[in-house]
């Protein structure tokens, strides 16, 4: 059997884990939107701010590269700024949080959960549904921050991690704030026509396991108790987890999880269960920045060697790929997938 | 190790702030020296704690309330370190470069360096070259530690170390960097005298460059 990066035939209607263990083709599933703007000539700024701007970027990265999924750009600025954090947006930057929204009790209890739509979150909601509206026999998917995460943006990253220690019940009342919201914004995706949700929580690999297990799984877990089903599915990506955090994160209850460089993908792969499907790993600063084209092609080569005895692994970027990153090396990761002559083993 | 010393090490690995501030006067006010009290006391809890993290039992919460915590003891301290004139392991001056507001790395960073005796000066985020270059001139630092979280801006940190070698600083200083992005091929390609991927490691980097 020959590894490809796509299906040459539309993707069937379905859960995509079951789609992926069931493929004689190893799949790939890059977080790739920012390098696409050099398809179009629009800017990141414009992307993240105007939903065509990001539909026509998805489907031209779609036609040039077949893949089975189209992802909604990820931006962990959205949420945080639909609570009221300032933003800050360059033409060329993803944007990022300034400032602190909330530093204490008081505020936390006056901090009002927005609506669903407030600022940007209506564009990445509009990006899917405009997407969702024209088949191309791919999953489409939303994406969105995770509550841990999104509670560290809204009080400060270092503080947040601090009280998680020192003031842990603050926090978890952020979280509930927070995931509120987030529970909301994962309906709304789906309503759009989303087939799925990438729910990013990187902050959640700074912090130990046991703090996973308090302050992130069983808020994600309320998320996909209230969208998973056989239509609409939970990817969770935690780019800076390790193999100590995998038993915690799997607590998630998520149905496919989505790692970083920091995880040993091969170990992951033998820890987890054989219906459990992860994704990753291929740094995207060192390999789809900082390499050439030969360089990803040889580094992506050895991933998938690596894992080619698992059904259950969907090769991908360990985390978003920088707008910088050159397309010429984007090539290169869908070129290696297609090279690549292997059997996966049953 | 002194009984008091031993409960200041101890409540530093627990990042107890209080029970430090509390203990420090109590050790000073026994007579042990500041010097004794730095090196034994807090020094070495945070080296412990830098162990502690590369071995995955500490993760970053523990590091910053650790550090948090010798921040608190060593401002008790300062001013008798200073009448002792005890020398820090060295001056750094560390930010994030030109175009980068991201922090938290940084922060941790400066706090480990403090915690390892450095005498660090935070110039923030979004640093430009003429503040760095600025800083050598006037302060007479032996480290310029530059951090970066993005691939667009990690090129001002080539642009920060041209400007100080056009500056005609660049002898006069090391300078190491660090970040997500940051690889070992990237600092030896801008020039930089070394990388460190955690802040445990900055530590012990920054000691190879004095002593270089």
């Amino acid at each position: 059997m020959s590894v490809d990066a796509s299906p040459a035939t539309p993707a069937p209607l379905g859960k995509i884990r079951d789609f992926v263990l069931a493929s004689p083709h190893r799949l790939a599933m890059p977080i790739l939107s920012f390098p696409g703007v050099k398809l179009t000539g629009v800017s990141v700024r414009e992307l993240v701010t105007n939903p065509p701007a990001q539909v026509a970027v998805q489907r031209l990265l779609q036609q040039k590269y077949r893949t089975s999924f189209m992802l909604s750009a990820m931006d962990l600025s959205v949420e945080a700024e639909a609570f009221g954090s300032e933003i800050r947006m360059e033409d060329a930057e993803i944007p990022c949080v300034t400032n602190r929204l909330v530093t204490d009790d008081a505020q936390i209890s006056r901090l009002e959960v927005p609506a669903v739509g407030t600022k940007r979150t209506a564009v990445y909601l509009e990006t899917v549904r405009l997407l969702a509206a024209k088949p191309t026999g791919t999953w489409i998917l939303g994406g969105m921050i995770g509550p841990f995460s999104l509670a560290a943006r809204l009080y400060g990253v270092s503080e947040a991690l601090q009280d998680t220690l020192n003031q842990p019940e603050m926090i978890h009342a952020l979280l509930e704030k927070a995931t509120a919201f987030l529970l909301a914004y994962a309906e709304a995706f789906k309503r759009a026509g989303a087939r799925g949700i990438i729910i990013a929580e990187p902050t959640a690999g700074l912090i130990s396991p046991n703090a996973v297990v308090s302050f992130s799984s069983p808020y994600i877990r309320q998320i996909v108790k209230r969208v998973a089903d056989d239509d609409f599915e939970v990817i969770l990506h935690n780019c800076g987890a390790r193999l100590a955090h995998l038993p915690a994160t799997l607590q998630s209850g998520a149905q496919i999880y989505h790692f970083g460089k920091t995880m040993d993908i091969p170990a992951a792969l033998a820890r987890t269960p054989a219906d459990v499907v992860l994704c990753g790993n291929l740094d995207p600063a060192a390999i789809f920045v900082g390499c050439d084209p030969a360089g990803v092609r040889e580094r992506t080569a050895a991933l998938l060697q690596a894992t080619k005895a698992s059904r259950a692994f969907v090769v991908s970027s360990g985390c978003d790929i920088p707008p910088d990153a050159p397309l010429a090396n984007v090539d290169a990761f869908f070129d290696a997938i297609r090279d690549f002559q292997t059997s996966i083993v049953p | 190790m002194d009984p008091i010393i031993r409960e200041i090490y101890d409540a530093i690995l627990a990042g107890n702030s209080k029970a430090v501030e509390a203990k420090v006067p109590v050790a000073l006010a026994a007579g042990l020296a500041p010097k004794q009290i730095l090196e034994e006391g807090m020094i070495a809890a945070m080296a412990e704690v830098g162990r502690l993290f590369e071995e995955g039992e500490y993760f970053v919460p523990e590091m910053l309330i650790a550090a948090r915590a010798m921040q608190a003891g060593l401002a008790l301290l300062k001013p008798r370190l200073k009448e002792g004139n005890v020398q820090s392991a060295g001056r750094v001056a560390i930010g994030s470069v030109l175009g980068d507001l991201h922090d938290i790395g940084k922060n941790l960073v400066a706090m480990m360096l403090e915690g390892a005796g450095f005498e660090v000066l935070d110039l923030g985020t979004n640093v430009t070259p003429a503040k760095f270059v600025a800083t050598v001139t006037e302060k007479d630092v032996r480290i310029i530690a530059l951090s970066a979280l993005l691939t667009t801006t990690m090129a001002s940190m080539k642009t920060t170390i041209d400007a100080l070698a056009q500056a005609g600083v660049r002898g006069k200083i090391k300078i190491m960097v660090g970040g997500a992005p940051i690889t070992e091929v990237f600092a030896r390609q801008i020039g930089a005298d070394g990388y460190a991927p955690d802040a445990s490691r900055a530590v012990a980097l920054a000691k190879s460059l004095v002593a270089a």
